[in-house]
């Protein structure tokens, strides 16, 4: 039978230099060169600064850690002298960054964005023969250990949105956590 | 990351200890490619032991089982949790991949 609970509300990777997400007063700041080698070193040095009541905090680590990783790799093609820059902004409500490189911009953002409305079509029509074709988005540059998959997880992670500029070569994202209800009274 | 391969019957089970990163998910699809070519048949991947993956780690299990899928051999993911468990839902992939909740279930299923 077909659920729909995955075409209830289909997320799109938005181009929008003027989203308020874009606005990097009070963030603080790392910037890291291109290398491969110690991504999830320098998502470390970002992620110590959330604070401990951030459950899933793995989670959160293992987000960030993607988003860096495009940048140095897709972005920045690993040239070590090619910056990958990082503002972010973390408290026990919400996980803000933005993420920056120097390379020439997520060309394929608007093929990436009709290959995953196929993909949670075929979800939902539960045809997973089909779905095989839609589980890595693959381009002429992906190689064997790129998995294919990280924005599918991302754009559903990051509730509070996941927006490129228009030179498409930073992202900012937002993600709510949520909040214990305190009995009143 | 280290992964041990054990046997009960005909099904080969292996361990993955550690984190599937981007540096070394690689290595798991390695090992089963390996397999393959021994012509082991029935699989078992036991992640009780992963607290951590990424895309590339996502991204093996895809290759693994779409491999295994195509040879019409058999393949069952068990132990899933946390993190790990968070980052295949995200990916909308706990229909696509046979996942069991343990290995007696998983061992029990490859007899079906």
């Amino acid at each position: 039978m077909a659920d729909k609970t995955y075409l209830s509300d289909i997320k799109e990777i938005r181009v929008d230099e003027n989203s308020p997400l874009f606005d990097k007063t009070g963030m603080l700041y790392k910037e890291f060169p291109s290398d491969y080698r110690q991504i999830r070193y320098f998502t470390l040095l970002i992620v110590q600064s959330a604070p401990l009541e951030i459950k899933e905090i793995n989670l959160l680590e293992q987000q960030i850690s993607e988003v860096i990783k495009n940048g140095v790799k897709h972005g920045n093609r690993c040239e070590a002298s090619k910056k990958v820059r990082v503002w972010y902004s973390f408290d026990s409500t919400h996980a803000h960054l933005i993420v920056q490189d120097e390379g020439e911009g997520f060309k394929d953002l608007e093929k990436w964005n009709e290959f995953n409305r196929n993909r949670l079509e075929i979800l939902s029509a539960q045809d997973f023969e089909k779905l095989s074709d839609y589980v890595s988005f693959r381009t002429q540059k992906s190689d064997d250990n790129d998995g294919g998959n990280a924005l599918f997880a991302a754009l559903e992670y990051w509730n509070g949105g996941f927006v490129f500029n228009e030179a498409r070569n930073a992202v900012a994202m937002l993600k709510s956590f949520p909040q214990k209800k305190h009995a009143i009274g | 990351m280290e992964l041990k391969i054990r046997k009960n019957g005909n099904n080969y089970i292996i361990d993955v200890n550690g984190e599937m990163d981007l540096y070394n998910s690689y290595k798991l699809k390695e090992l089963v490619m390996k397999m393959l070519e021994k012509k082991v048949e029935r699989f078992i991947i036991n992640l009780e032991n992963v607290d951590y993956i990424d895309s590339s780690g996502i991204g093996a299990l895809i290759y693994i089982c779409s491999t295994i899928k195509k040879m019409s051999l058999k393949l069952i993911i068990t132990n899933i949790h946390g993190s790990v468990k968070k980052v295949i839902e995200l990916t909308k992939l706990m229909g696509y991949f046979p996942i069991t909740n343990s290995i007696e279930e998983a061992i029990l299923q490859m007899e079906d």
